[in-house]
This record gives C-alpha cells, sequence and structure tokens, in this order.
C-alpha cells in the first residue's frame, strides 16, 4: 500500500490511541470492582501482560505467504528473537523508564483518594520531551513546534483534570521529577530502538515491546518485593480472579504501545506523545459506555464538560498545526573531482535535517533527503553547512511539495 | 535488490494526469511531486536492471511525460540517531 508517511504516522498515532483509551477504560473497571489494592493491579497486569506477548510473538513469528504474520502489525517483524547486544542499553534505559513511571503512578494512587488533579501534570511530559530532543538530538525546536506543543500541552492538562480530588505537593513533585523524567527515558529509548538498525534491517516494534517488557517486568517485580511481599502471590490470584478483564487491558496496551514504538520510529517522540495525548478525549466516550455495565466514575459536571470541549479543540489545534509544518526535500549534489564521494557523503549525513543519502550513478553524485521545520532553517542548518563542506562542486534544492510512500 | 531514482519532467498542465497513471505503477518506493529543475522524483525497487529499463518504459509511456533521468543508487545511508 503507498500512502503519504506523513499519514501513516498520524494514523499510528492515533491508533494508538485508541488502544490506550481501551486499556484506560478496563484499567478503571478493575480498580473500581474487581483489584482494589494498586500494587497487586501493577503486578498482575505485568506478570499477564507478559505471557500474553510471549505467547502473541510465536502465533505472530508463523509464516503466512513468504512473511511472518506479524508482518502486518509491523513491516520490519521478522519473527521472534533474542535481544541484541547494541540493543542492550536501550532496552535498560526504556526498562527502568517504564518501571520508574509505573512505580511512580502506583505510588501516587496508593497514597491518593482523588489523583487525578495531580495525574494530569504528567501531560507536561510532551514538553520534557521537546526539551530533551532539542539537546540530546541537537534538534533545536522551531518556535511553531514550541507553540504547537504549549496548546496540546495545556490542553491535555485541562481535559485530563477533574473538579474533585486535593493538590498534595508531594504528589506534585513525584510527577514532576519522577514519572515524567522516567516517561521521557522510556519514549526516547523506544525510538532509539525503534531506529536502529539489526543487521542493516529496521528494528521492529514487537521485539522491542516484547523485551521493554521484561526488562521493566523484572524492575517492577523487585520494587513490589520492597513493598510488601505478600502483593506477589495476591498478585497471582487476582489473576485468576479477574483474568476476562485484565486480558483485555493486557490485549489492547500490547497494541497501543507497538503502534507506539511505531509511529516513534517515523515522527519526533515529543509529537508522537502529544498526538497519543488526544487518549484523554477518546477515552470520554469508552467510559460513558463502560458507565452503563460497569459502577465506575463518569464526569457529569457541566463545567466539567465545558472544560473538556475547550481541551479538545486545544489539542486538535496543536495537532493539526504540528501537520502542517513539516518541510521535505530532495538535495541533488554534484563532487568536485579527487575527492572520495563516500567520505563525503558521511559527511553530509552528519548534518543536522538531513535523514538520508544515497550515492548514485549519473548526472548526480549524491542525492540526499530532508526533513526539517521551516525552510528558513533548512537555510541555516542545511544549506550553509553544505557550503561549508570542501569538495561539494554544487547542489540543487528540491523541495517536496506532496509525497507518497510504500508502507 | 536495484534501487534508482527516476527524475521525471512533464509537459506544462499534464502533472496530476502523469501523476495519477505513476501512482498505477509497481516496483515504487515513493513518489514526490516537486518544485525545481524536475516536476516528480520517483525512487524505484526492482530486482534486475530489465525490470528497471521495463519501469523507465513504462514511465516513458504515459502521456504527458516529457523526459526522464535515471540515477541508479550504489549505497544507501540513513540516520541512525
Amino acid at each position: 500500500m503507498r500512502i503519504r508517511r506523513r499519514y501513516l504516522f498520524y494514523l499510528l498515532a492515533i491508533l494508538s490511541s485508541i488502544a490506550l483509551s481501551t486499556s484506560a477504560t478496563f484499567d478503571s473497571i478493575i480498580s473500581a470492582n474487581y483489584i482494589k489494592e494498586p500494587w497487586v493491579f501493577c503486578l498482575s497486569f505485568f506478570v499477564l501482560g507478559l505471557i500474553f506477548t510471549i505467547l502473541a510473538l510465536l502465533f505472530l513469528s508463523l509464516p503466512y505467504k513468504d512473511k511472518k504474520i506479524g508482518s502486518f502489525l509491523d513491516p520490519s517483524f521478522g519473527g521472534i528473537r533474542m535481544i541484541r547486544k547494541e540493543e542492550l542499553k536501550y532496552h535498560l534505559i526504556a526498562g527502568l523508564g517504564n518501571a520508574g513511571t509505573t512505580i511512580g503512578y502506583y505510588f501516587i494512587v496508593s497514597r491518593l483518594v482523588e489523583p487525578s488533579i495531580i495525574l494530569s501534570f504528567s501531560q507536561l511530559v510532551i514538553l520534557y520531551l521537546l526539551l530533551v530532543e532539542a539537546v540530546a538530538e541537537n534538534n533545536a525546536p522551531t518556535f511553531a513546534e514550541v507553540q504547537s506543543a504549549m496548546v496540546v500541552t495545556f490542553g491535555a492538562i485541562l481535559g485530563s483534570l477533574s473538579l474533585s480530588g486535593n493538590v498534595d505537593l508531594n504528589a506534585l513533585l513525584i510527577v514532576l521529577l519522577v514519572i515524567n523524567p522516567t516517561w521521557v527515558m522510556f519514549s526516547i529509548g523506544q525510538r532509539k530502538l525503534k531506529i536502529l538498525r539489526i543487521n542493516g534491517k529496521a528494528n521492529d516494534s514487537l521485539n522491542i515491546r516484547l523485551w521493554n517488557l521484561i526488562f521493566t517486568t523484572i524492575f517492577v517485580f523487585i520494587a513490589i518485593l520492597f513493598v510488601d511481599k505478600n502483593f506477589v502471590s495476591m498478585s497471582l490470584w487476582a489473576i485468576k480472579n479477574s483474568f476476562e478483564f485484565l486480558l483485555i487491558g493486557v490485549i489492547s496496551t500490547f497494541f497501543s504501545v507497538v503502534l507506539f514504538i511505531r509511529a516513534m520510529g517515523i515522527g519526533k517522540a515529543s509529537v508522537t506523545q502529544a498526538i497519543r495525548a488526544s487518549s484523554v478525549f477518546i477515552s470520554i466516550p469508552f467510559f460513558y459506555i463502560a458507565g452503563k455495565f460497569f459502577p465506575i466514575t463518569i464526569p457529569t459536571d457541566p463545567l466539567l464538560i465545558i472544560l473538556k470541549i475547550i481541551a479538545l479543540i486545544l489539542v486538535m489545534i496543536g495537532v493539526i498545526s504540528f501537520a502542517l509544518t513539516e518541510v521535505k526535500a530532495y538535495i541533488f549534489i554534484n563532487i568536485k573531482p579527487c575527492y572520495s564521494i563516500a567520505k563525503l557523503s558521511e559527511e553530509i549525513l552528519d548534518i543536522n535535517g538531513i535523514t538520508a543519502v544515497d550515492i548514485t550513478a549519473g548526472s548526480y553524485d549524491i542525492i540526499a533527503k530532508v526533513r526539517t521545520r521551516t525552510l528558513g532553517k533548512g537555510y541555516e542548518r542545511i544549506v550553509r553547512a553544505l557550503e561549508n563542506i570542501r569538495g561539494i562542486e554544487n547542489f540543487k534544492w528540491q523541495s517536496i511539495l506532496k509525497e507518497w510512500e510504500e508502507i | 535488490m536495484i534501487k534508482a531514482y527516476i527524475l521525471i519532467t512533464t509537459y506544462v498542465g499534464n502533472l496530476k494526469a502523469v501523476l495519477e497513471e505513476m501512482r498505477k505503477l509497481k516496483d515504487i518506493e515513493s513518489i514526490a511531486v516537486v518544485a525545481g529543475d524536475y516536476d516528480i522524483i520517483i525512487k524505484a525497487k526492482v530486482k534486475t536492471l530489465e525490470e528497471l529499463m521495463e519501469l523507465t518504459d513504462k514511465i516513458h509511456e504515459i502521456k504527458g511525460v516529457k523526459r526522464t533521468n535515471t540515477q541508479v543508487i550504489e549505497k544507501e545511508m540513513e540516520v541512525e540517531t
């Protein structure tokens, strides 16, 4: 199928939000009706999640028409496999990040009766990611990116607020200093893994999810042993007693994370996270449907509904403005005689904003692909950098007006 | 596997029709409408040079195509950050 890459990215991120909303709905049903102890819920969810993921990947590794079944979920999937040496450090970062976020979250919910006001500040993670990308990837955000990210973040905070609950300073500090930074570790680690090439091929989101879950479960298990050892046996009972609901939550989380990882392989982590924040609103109809069958808390206050509508508009505007601010181009480059094309191509690939470089035979020596937020940034970062490379005879910039890519 | 860029120039007023025909072709990784010396840039992925010749031949047959320039890719590199 050939579609525009941008559409694929948004499709994956939005599908991930829908799966996340399903998962959040079942989380509420389980925690309100079946597993009251947050730590028991946490461990049972991870243990069942790990068992399901292993079985799912074994099934997805079965061949179908010269491919693996899992290639329908991620075309890079070539079957379940062991972790590679080059992946280990990113899996440790992502696993610690995921475990940190989980432990921080359950610490708050096990100590606060109504933590929704505090937890809405976890949406600030979009801005954390923007900041980290600016530093770690030397990819300073444009004004348009900062503006869009702020609009989405504050929209998401507004959308996830509740009129009840209390503001606890310690809990707020846990969100700002533990949950958000560890979620950044989790996102960046997974993005790094997704764009890592294994044996010259793109890494797949299914194996990334499996190994992240293995590491996270180990870290969470160790942490729960420190909280209360009895929670381990209680978790196993909880799996037995609430198996169906836990399983639905686990399946929807699996799809949500796999699609999230795939999306992060295409776009920046901050933008993917911003789109995923739409789950705050997507989950509303899910909660209303679930509320017909199970006793869970559903917002009915008119003021809260107005706030959520305003927040929804803000998030939509933010996401759309993210989508509209991207410039892509090809640059055709000729190299002077007596210079190594191979060496210069590596130098060109190092320029920030250049995403791919192809050495070609024909009228041009190199064709480079550019992805940047604005034309101005394209000039400042790329054109100026190319002009400073000795050995380039001339280059032509061809702005892409519209593009379709094979997926 | 052989990959190549096919840089296409069209006659004025034919871009939309040419593009619609291009999107029906197989063995194509991406199609981009561009502003500059060319009008359309195609990235093709074929098994043999003969298949590449067949593809460029099909492109030549599309009404509205003025000229093509094929650049065979010798090495591909992507950003790993």
